[in-house]
């Protein structure tokens, strides 16, 4: 594994590069550095999302960029490139670092209604609007960790969402999930993360209740 | 005024807000908001959930990293 730092550069060993089918091709290797390599400043804290620790998640990264670059020459140009990496992401997540520990697939949603965070801050606040003033108080740490205890199909749902925009059939093609999962994961998602970040301000006292 | 109430507008606000509403029903949304106030409200906050995920919830990217993808890539497979 390790000895991968001595070894040739693409290119000076054609035998290897025709086994990895990759690009010979000198164009096709700089089409993907000018618009793939760049990608990774989205893709990282996608992985890091995922995998909740950073080793992983420059593995996770890593061993991505490796299958996108054999594979770059079946990328059709015109569709969406970023849709693509994170498609094979999520694939290489999955296959090769998802825990094996048991985690819920699922949100425990039954009891947490549309409005819950809202409602909940409404009722402890004193001023118009200040429900959202006190989610600008909520530190970093506590959102990240509302998010990273979502199960992971939810929580890359919302990260696709709201993060990349992503529309809903881009995120079902993604995740390879049809639209109404999508959107099953996302408002089910949400519900949960609003109850985790409830809990998470009630412990650091932003509210009195 | 827009035909569309309150709780219609509310069922509506994720999709709202995600973008997938036909632009047609988006833009009685917009409307609705412009002038109620618990609503425009309402919407204002859970769009500032939808933030908080994406402002707070990024990283830098490790300072190393992009140099050891390109040896990944320049490596010959194992």
């Amino acid at each position: 594994m390790a000895s991968g730092a001595t070894g040739s550069i693409a290119g000076s060993d054609g035998r290897a590069a025709a086994r990895e089918g990759q690009a010979e091709d000198p164009e096709l290797r700089a089409r993907f550095e000018r618009e793939v390599l760049p990608l990774l400043p989205s893709l990282y804290p996608a992985a890091l999302r995922m995998t909740r620790n950073p080793a992983d998640a420059e593995d996770l990264v890593q061993e991505t960029y490796l299958r996108a670059y054999r594979g770059f020459s079946g990328f059709r140009e015109g569709t969406n490139l970023k849709a693509w990496m994170y498609r094979i992401l999520t694939n290489t997540f999955i296959n090769s670092y998802r825990k094996r520990q048991r985690e819920p697939v699922t949100v425990q949603d039954d009891d947490i209604e549309d409005w819950f965070l809202y409602d909940r801050l409404g009722g402890t606040a004193t001023e118009e609007s200040a429900e959202s003033e006190v989610l600008e108080r909520i530190p970093d740490e506590d959102i990240r960790g509302a998010l990273e205890a979502l199960p992971e199909g939810f929580r890359m749902a919302v990260w696709l969402a709201d993060v990349e925009g992503f529309s809903y059939k881009e995120i079902a093609e993604i995740l390879d999930i049809p639209i109404g999962t999508v959107m099953s994961r996302l408002h089910r998602g949400r519900r949960a993360l609003e109850k985790a970040l409830w809990e998470r301000v009630r412990e650091r006292g932003l509210v009195r209740d | 005024m827009s035909g569309i109430d309150c709780e219609h507008v509310l069922k509506e606000i994720e999709l709202y807000l995600d973008g997938e509403l036909d632009p047609s029903v988006s833009a009685q949304l917009d409307q609705h908001l412009a002038t109620c106030t618990p609503c425009a409200d309402r919407s204002d906050f859970k769009r500032r959930l939808k933030l908080l995920i994406s402002e707070r919830c990024g990283c830098d990217v490790p300072e190393d990293l992009m140099q050891k993808i390109r040896a990944r890539l320049a490596a010959p497979p194992h």
